[in-house]
């Protein structure tokens, strides 16, 4: 008799110290289906996956393939079960070639000797019967970000797997790339392979999986089938409440110009080209300006400019009425910009500090903090405390906690809280929300929303089309370091939004 | 000028063989510092070798004996680096920094105890092998011709071939550049990394004991290598991690090296009557000014000196 | 989620942790000193290893512990100061193996300013600050604009200096023999004021003002990374140089100064050293003078505290000496070094150990927790059956 069901999870828990990242979790893959797998940042996806691919081992429950108990110990079980992944973070070295790539782990050889000549024409006669189409012996740093996935896929199917996961796929994909993604794996199943797609968004779940199941701070919530539930079930399965997709906000009463940027060209540190090319635009007191684009546009670039951590190959930035182009960073913060940087861990925080002395890191130097080259140490207590009370941020031990030893969510909102009570001029936010989860979202949403109707200029970098749309009062998209529309949110859509974040459509200069 | 082109090849040899060694630790993601004291090993195995093999031994059999006592110590030294970088996470640059200062006071503990073991009044920390080194050397006009250099050029193409055409060399690179990514596959971090690591022990053992019998006299071994595992280590920086280009930076190196020991032969060099410690200072103001330039646009393997961790991705 | 709200047990106190740590390391690596000198000569190694941990105890009569306790921290000083040197910029995220170069050049301008130009001990001191402070500035330079790794180019900067400086001091050496000049004879105003410290030894001419002053060294230090605007801005650019340039600390600035700092203080106890007289330069030397990589011993040790490093100099000087008692018949002093670097090698795994103890007391409290957990998560779990979607049923359709 055949088994229905090419991988079944059953009873899954996995335990860290301090957490259950895992509790008692079941997952049935059919054979041949698009099983999606759906779940807030954090909810267990990721460890539930490694748990499949051999990289954690549960305390508990059991893995069957096609009905048969299997011990999956690391990464080489799971591929000769032909379990197969792409990994949200892409692991390809970048300084080798697709084929190298591809073939690494499972190299054809003679003697110790590498074999490539088999291998390569393996490769393209897949990648042409999938309609994959990457240059197998390009080096993976110097194509883009849409080949690097297609490698990826490559890999699996080089490797023959049945099972192929997909974490995460969409994150870094134009919304016409993500079309021909769901193409792709609509392929992929008519070959007869099984998929499990992991998400977060909806819209992809309804366009592609056949069922979906649910998990939720590291519980299991249940397995539906797609076509027969409405996105309002699945996301409220996904966050346990009702969720409110709409940001409220009043029309936007946009004043006098706070930041306007004109020419700015910003040199690029990967390759001889500028990074941002010619980049004009205004932002007003009382509006939220996004930039929208797809990830590696320019867009880390040009905030880097404004903010004067990379310096201006040409250009000029005028802070109300001031010219700032060459003032230091410190300057341009005293000034009244505030910042909330894209990668918390890199920019944002000092996380062998205490909560403390993150919170006065941008102010540390005030007069209020500082006398005569000693910290007043009080005086930072004091205003932690307030902050942290103020913004309900939520740590251990309070100003004391160490920054690395607090929730992603909590480190977020303890750097909202410094750059806004900073009383800025300009609040530049760059994926604000990357990464946590629809309270925190809503929370951050809601501060910005605030900043603005207080009178602040705000210039928002997003990713998210979500975030995009909801927040800003205007739309400047970016591609390949320009500013290529200026888009009204009211009356534009995502389908008008994604043509020019993929390039297809620019407005005439 | 002669004299200037044999003491050129014997010095790169020894810088190609250590900075190839510090190549494969480093492609494989780990940084060995500790070069220096491994060198210090290889070199007491050798001359230890050289000291008890009968003065009868033929000169192929001496030779293939001593190079495999200096790779074998070298190989059980640079284990001290392996296991505490891949397996206790320590700090890579302490731990080599204490392999250097260990094998010399090591060494020079050892080599003394042994001495006046033997005769209570020798407290020297010198081997004696003068005799037993001519098993090395080849006569061909007035140049001494050293089969070192040729176990050098093996290395190098061996290294070649190694890094570039085989499966090892693939995953061994792949460690050093992006750990996770090998995981994923399959490919066992640590075992590679100790791969990598012991291959630089003994390549560096070897480049030891090549390095103490290049010169005229007995070593000390109170003095270590004088700093050549640290001038290898800007070999290979120079060279980009590439064994070509090492070759290439070892042999520049080798040169000024070289002039340290032979420039009162050149009249133009003597007339300038500069002080011998201008010379051997040369090499490290010629690296440090070199690195200065080319460090900029490094192209090191990108995971060298962290911590492999199978918990964190 | 993590049990941050318990307060620390005594193992998970940072301060706790690094002394026991520390003194492992200590243990370990006497004992296996001790199964070195048990594999060269069985008979004599008690004796050894107690020689060398006792080292001026060795004196019967009260007045030469006295005298040779002196001894000892004449020679004290300048590892103290290489330590603070190396631990200075290693809380910058810097690794100075760059003090025995700094601590040469030191010595170099120290003692040429003292019998070449003849300039009292405070100028002296001065110029050996100056020297390393300068040595130091090049690396970081190099580090801050040139991206060479400061581990690099202090190693060959090392090499250079002792070149340079046995070229220097070899203008003013005995005659006869490869030392330079003895200060008593050449230039008695460049010795270090005693202010009758000598007395207290036992009238140990060389125990001058260097010993205090190497004390407050310490704890100024300490007061700098720990109080100061100055300190918060080092240690955040250590720590995190994106961040720290994200809220406009001068990174750049901040690695060169720190380098200048680390470097002024290994030239200083160059100096406060060599300007007592206990020791003349030798200007033959072929190999870079231990005191800056025992520096490194003696900063990891001590936790990479400065108070700690003064007593963590102390013992590694102390057991330094203590080789120098060792039965040269049987022994070599370089035991001492041996012993020295094997507790530099063991301080590798202090995170090791320290980690090994937070883990200890963390499954302890994480057991107490699970308990605690467990009843919670039976009310949660009966929430969460009323909402739970599933088609189980409708499983297999193929």
């Amino acid at each position: 008799m055949e088994q229905p069901y090419a991988i079944e999870m059953l009873n899954i828990t996995k335990r860290f110290p301090g957490i259950i990242a895992n509790d008692n979790i079941t997952l049935q893959l059919k054979k041949g289906e698009i099983h999606a797998l759906l779940g807030e940042n954090g909810a267990g996806k990721s460890t539930l996956m490694s748990v499949l691919f051999g990289l954690y081992q549960p305390e508990e429950g059991i893995i069957k393939k096609d009905g048969r108990e299997v011990s999956i110990k690391n990464p080489n079980d799971a591929n000769e079960l032909g379990i197969g992944m792409v990994h949200q973070h892409f692991k390809l070295v970048d300084v080798f070639t697709v084929l190298d790539n591809i073939i690494m782990g499972v190299e054809p050889t003679k003697g110790p000797f590498l074999q490539k000549d088999d291998a390569r024409k393996k490769v393209v006669a897949l990648s042409e019967k999938y309609g994959l189409m990457v240059d197998p012996d390009a080096l993976v740093e110097n194509i883009t970000v849409g080949m690097q996935q297609r490698t990826e896929i490559l890999k699996m199917l080089y490797r023959e797997n049945e099972i192929l996961i997909f974490d995460e796929p969409t994150a870094v994909l134009t919304p016409q790339e993500i079309d021909e993604l769901m193409d792709i794996m609509r392929g992929l199943r008519a070959e007869g392979k099984s998929i499990l797609f992991i998400t977060h968004k909806l819209n992809e779940i309804k366009a592609v999986a056949d069922r979906c199941s649910v998990l939720r701070k590291g519980k299991y919530i249940g397995t539906v089938d797609v076509a027969s539930t409405s996105k309002e079930e699945l996301s409220k399965m996904m966050v346990g409440r009702d969720v409110d997709f709409v940001v409220h906000k009043e029309p936007a009463k946009p004043g006098d110009v706070v930041l306007d940027v004109e020419g700015v060209t910003v040199a690029s540190k990967a390759h001889k080209n500028n990074a941002v090319k010619d980049v004009s635009f205004q932002c007003r007191a009382g509006e939220i300006v996004c930039i929208a684009g797809i990830d590696g546009n320019g867009q880390s670039e040009l905030v880097y400019g404004l903010t004067g951590i990379e310096p201006l190959a040409a250009g000029k930035i005028v802070l109300k009425g001031h010219d700032v182009t060459h003032a230091s960073i410190r300057k341009r913060s005293t000034s009244g910009v505030s910042h909330i940087p894209e990668d918390r861990h890199k920019y944002g925080l000092v996380l062998d500090y205490s909560l403390e002395d993150n919170m006065v890191l941008q102010r540390y130097f005030e007069p209020e903090f500082v006398q005569a080259g000693f910290l007043k140490r009080k005086a930072i207590r004091a205003y932690a405390e307030k902050l942290i009370e103020q913004y309900d941020v939520r740590s251990g031990q309070g100003p004391i906690t160490a920054a690395r030893s607090m929730s992603g969510g909590n480190q977020q909102k303890a750097i909202v809280a410094r750059e806004i009570d900073k009383n800025p001029e300009l609040l530049i936010a760059v994926q604000p929300t990357r990464g946590l989860d629809v309270g925190a979202i809503e929370y951050i949403h809601s501060q910005i929303v605030a900043q603005r109707d207080a009178g602040k200029a705000v210039l928002l970098v997003s990713l998210e089309l979500d975030e995009v749309m909801a927040l800003s009062d205007r739309i400047l998209v970016m591609y390949e370091g320009e500013i290529v529309g200026e888009l009204d949110p009211k009356t534009t859509t995502v389908q008008e939004l994604g043509l020019y974040m993929a390039g297809a459509k620019r407005e005439g200069k | 000028m002669l004299l200037l082109i044999q003491y050129t090849l014997i010095f790169a040899s020894v810088l190609m063989l250590v900075a190839l060694g510090g190549c494969f630790s480093e492609h494989s993601g780990v940084i060995n510092i500790g070069l220096e004291g491994i060198m210090v090993m290889g070199a007491l195995g050798g001359a230890l070798m050289m000291k008890f093999l009968p003065a009868g031994t033929s000169a192929p059999v001496m030779l293939l004996l001593v190079v495999l006592a200096a790779m074998a110590l070298g190989l059980i030294y640079s284990l001290l680096l392996a296991v505490a970088a891949v397996n206790f996470k320590a700090d890579q640059t302490l731990v080599g920094t204490a392999m250097n200062l260990l094998g010399t006071a090591a060494a020079t503990v050892f080599v003394k105890a042994m001495n006046t073991a033997e005769n209570a009044s020798n407290v020297s920390s010198t081997i004696q092998y003068i005799d037993a080194k001519k098993a090395f050397l080849v006569n061909i006009g007035g140049f001494e011709f050293n089969w070192f250099m040729v176990l050098a050029l093996a290395a190098l193409v061996l290294a070649y071939v190694t890094l570039y055409k085989t499966r090892f060399g693939l995953r061994l690179c792949a460690c050093g550049e992006h750990p996770q990514a090998a995981d994923s596959v399959g490919i066992n971090v640590y075992k590679m990394r100790y791969a990598g690591v012991l291959i630089s022990g003994v390549l560096g053992g070897l480049g030891g004991v090549v390095y103490i019998t290049a010169g005229v006299s007995e070593w000390k071994f109170e003095n270590g290598v004088a700093g050549f595992g640290f001038l290898a280590l800007a070999v290979m920086i120079f060279g980009q991690w590439k064994p070509t280009r090492i070759a290439l930076a070892a042999l520049v190196f080798g040169l000024f090296r070289a002039l340290g020991n032979v420039y009162t032969g050149f009249d133009f060099l003597k007339a300038l009557n500069l002080p011998s410690g201008v010379y051997n200072m040369l090499p490290y103001i010629i690296s440090l000014v070199i690195l200065a330039f080319t460090s900029k646009k490094s192209r090191a393997p990108k995971a060298e000196g962290v911590p492999y961790d199978k918990g964190q991705r | 989620m993590k049990q941050d709200r318990n307060a620390p047990t005594l193992l998970q106190r940072k301060g706790v942790q690094s002394l026991v740590a520390s003194l492992l390391c200590i243990v370990i690596g006497l004992l296996i000193g001790f199964v070195v000198l048990l594999v060269i000569n069985p008979t004599g190694a008690w004796v050894g290893i107690k020689t060398i941990v006792e080292n001026f105890l060795y004196y019967p009569s009260g007045a030469a512990r006295m005298k040779y306790l002196g001894s000892t921290l004449v020679k004290t000083a300048p590892l103290l100061m290489c330590s603070l040197s190396i631990l200075f910029a290693y809380k910058v995220g810097l690794f100075n193996i760059g003090a025995a170069g700094q601590y040469v050049i030191g010595a170099g301008a120290s003692l040429y300013f003292a019998l070449g130009l003849g300039m009292p001990w405070y100028v002296c001191l001065l110029a050996a600050m100056a020297a390393g402070a300068l040595l130091g500035g090049i690396s970081g330079a190099l580090k801050a604009y040139c991206n060479v790794n400061e581990v690099i180019s202090c190693i060959m900067l090392n090499w250079i200096s002792l070149y340079a400086v046995n070229m220097v001091l070899s203008t003013v050496k005995e005659v006869a023999s490869p030392y330079t000049l003895t200060l008593s004879s050449t230039n008695p105003g460049a010795i270090l004021p005693s202010l009758g410290l000598g007395k207290l030894f036992s009238n140990n001419q060389y125990v001058t003002i260097a010993i205090p002053l190497v004390v407050v060294m310490a704890i100024l230090v300490w007061v700098v990374l720990e109080k100061t605007k100055f300190g918060y801005e080092l240690k955040a650019t250590g720590f995190n140089k994106y961040a720290a340039r994200y809220c406009g600390m001068k990174e750049k600035r901040n690695i060169i100064l720190t380098m200048v700092i680390a470097g002024g203080l290994a030239g200083m106890g160059a100096a406060l050293f060599f300007l007592t007289g206990f020791e003349q330069w030798q200007c033959t030397q072929s190999s870079v003078p231990g005191m800056g990589f025992n520096g490194i011993a003696a900063a990891f040790l001590g936790g990479l505290n400065p108070i700690g490093a003064i007593f963590s100099s102390y013992f590694i000087q102390h057991i330094t000496n203590g080789g120098a008692y060792l039965d040269k018949t049987m022994y070599s002093a370089q035991i001492s070094d041996l012993i020295s670097s094997l507790i530099i090698y063991l301080c590798g795994f202090v995170l090791f150990f320290k980690h090994f103890m937070d883990m200890r007391t963390a499954k302890k409290q994480e057991r107490e927790s699970v308990a605690a957990k467990a009843a919670e998560a039976a009310k949660a779990a009966e929430e969460v059956k009323t909402e739970e979607v599933s088609d189980d049923g409708k499983g297999g359709d193929q």
